[in-house]
């Protein structure tokens, strides 16, 4: 490990930190994914199972549910990362217009 | 992303080593789920040992439904994931 302009930065993420992150990134989007497939079928594909195939309706409904399942997503982060910003006051780091995670 | 663009290549394949091992976990889990999910909605009647021919049917088409929509989402995904990510490249201000 070593420290940037003499002291003053902080030390290198050591490797198995790095890795640590890259792996925990990935597994937040993977679960978002599992939880997507989860919802999304209980949601628009019905338990009779007629044919093998999609038909129209449930295509249009599994491609609306993941619009809004990302929709919801963002609209939920903005507003914790302003509850987040509200609290700490409104002085530091103000506008939180459009950020969101990753 | 954080800390991978710092990745070297020994790193990279530690990476790449774990992300195979969730990929078996989550196949597994996945199958499992499928399972549960097509027994549960085809398999009803049980004045029987064998599986009825209609419930043989209804889990064929059940596991073949869930396969084709499974990767459609998938699809789906993808295509949001990569808006998401243009997006957030034009509006990050730091």
């Amino acid at each position: 490990m070593s420290f940037l302009f003499g002291g003053g930065g902080r030390p290198q993420p050591s490797s198995a930190e790095k890795i640590a992150a890259a792996e925990a990134e990935i597994e937040m989007v993977s679960n978002m994914f599992n939880q997507l497939v989860d919802t999304c079928t209980k949601k628009c594909i019905p338990n009779l199972y007629r044919e093998a195939d999609l038909n129209k309706g449930e295509s249009v409904c599994l491609d609306r549910c993941v619009a809004k399942f990302f929709e919801v997503n963002v609209k939920v982060s903005e507003k914790m990362q302003g509850e987040a910003a509200q609290r700490q006051g409104g002085a530091m780091g103000g506008g939180g217009g459009g950020s969101m995670f990753g | 992303m954080a800390g991978v663009g710092g990745l070297n290549a020994a790193e990279q394949r530690e990476l790449q080593g774990r992300m195979e091992q969730k990929q078996m976990k989550d196949f597994m889990n996945m199958y499992s789920n499928l399972v549960q999910r097509c027994f549960n909605d085809c398999v009803n009647d049980f004045t029987t040992k064998s599986l009825l021919g209609k419930e043989e049917s209804c889990v064929m088409r059940c596991v073949d439904k869930f396969l084709k929509s499974s990767e459609r989402l998938g699809e789906r995904f993808q295509e949001q994931n990569a808006q998401m990510a243009q997006q957030g490249g034009m509006n990050a201000g730091r």
